[in-house]
């Protein structure tokens, strides 16, 4: 008989297979796909895929902050925007440019892996406990022990982007003259 | 799942929006390559800290979220201003600032 721990990797290796091949043929819909509401709509199942992935990696709670911030806000943001400005289809034309261009993304994609996958990764000892590893109560603890100058400087961030979309939003311009 | 598939993925995905953010002329669609290019590398910083079981990838891809949302609403504002004063949305006509 199986033994249940080799079941459950088996398990574990199969759907994590699945969800990254369904991830990146997301991403991929996300750039061929000509409406942008459809762009749209795979990029939502592109970061849902990711969320399951967190998940199945020890993220509990970045999982739920992808599924909240992304998929929920931004996203939402993305489609009022493409409401408000029509999605008018865009005409694709395979010209000699886009050929070099993917030419030298495959490039960059081969040059990417061969540089991550020849040294070998050194595995630390790290001082979480793996009972509440990547839980909020680790991920709180973390973030306002050891990095609470960089959650404040977060906050202001946030602050700047909202006060300068506002100042964008407010105040209308002229349009600009054509030389 | 090993190292391997998952730096396959996160950098298929990269590739993915650095090619998207080059052959598209939407602007709304080359920022959502931006963002699927944000995604991967939180998608890798994550994978490693519990690869490495250190908590630090996660305090940083959560870093990423917080800046990638600003620049999301950003970057829309800036959209939405140009489309108020041009009526138009390919990249390529907004060459106004061009020297």
């Amino acid at each position: 008989m199986f033994d249940l721990a080799t079941v459950f990797e088996f398990t574990r290796d199969t759907v994590i297979l699945t969800v990254g091949i369904t991830a990146v043929l997301a991403s991929l819909g996300v750039i061929l796909c000509s409406s942008p509401i459809y762009c749209a709509l795979y990029l939502i199942s592109h970061m849902i895929c990711l969320a399951l992935l967190f998940l199945l990696y020890n993220a509990e709670f970045l999982a739920v902050v992808q599924i909240i911030v992304y998929a929920g806000a931004v996203m939402i943001l993305f489609l009022f925007i493409i409401a408000l400005l029509g999605g008018k289809k865009e005409i694709q034309e395979n010209s000699l440019e886009r050929s070099i261009a993917f030419g030298l993304i495959f490039t960059l994609l081969g040059e990417l892996y061969l540089s991550a996958t020849v040294g070998p990764t050194k595995q630390i000892e790290g001082t979480i406990n793996s009972e509440m590893f990547g839980t909020a109560k680790a991920i709180g603890l973390e973030l306002f022990s050891k990095h609470i100058v960089a959650f404040e400087l977060a906050s202001a961030v946030l602050l700047v982007a909202a006060v300068g979309v506002i100042c964008l939003a407010k105040f209308s311009f002229t349009p600009l003259k054509r030389r | 799942m090993g190292q391997e598939f998952v730096l396959l993925v996160s950098a298929s995905v990269f590739c993915v929006g650095v090619c998207g953010f080059v052959i598209r002329k939407n602007p709304l669609i080359m920022f959502m390559s931006v963002e699927l290019m944000l995604n991967s590398v939180n998608f890798l910083l994550i994978t490693y800290s519990s690869f490495l079981n250190s908590l630090d990838g996660q305090i940083f891809a959560l870093f990423i979220m917080t800046v990638a949302a600003a620049e999301v609403v950003v970057g829309l504002a800036i959209i939405l201003t140009i489309f108020r004063t041009r009526h138009e949305m390919d990249v390529d006509h907004i060459d106004a600032l061009k020297g």
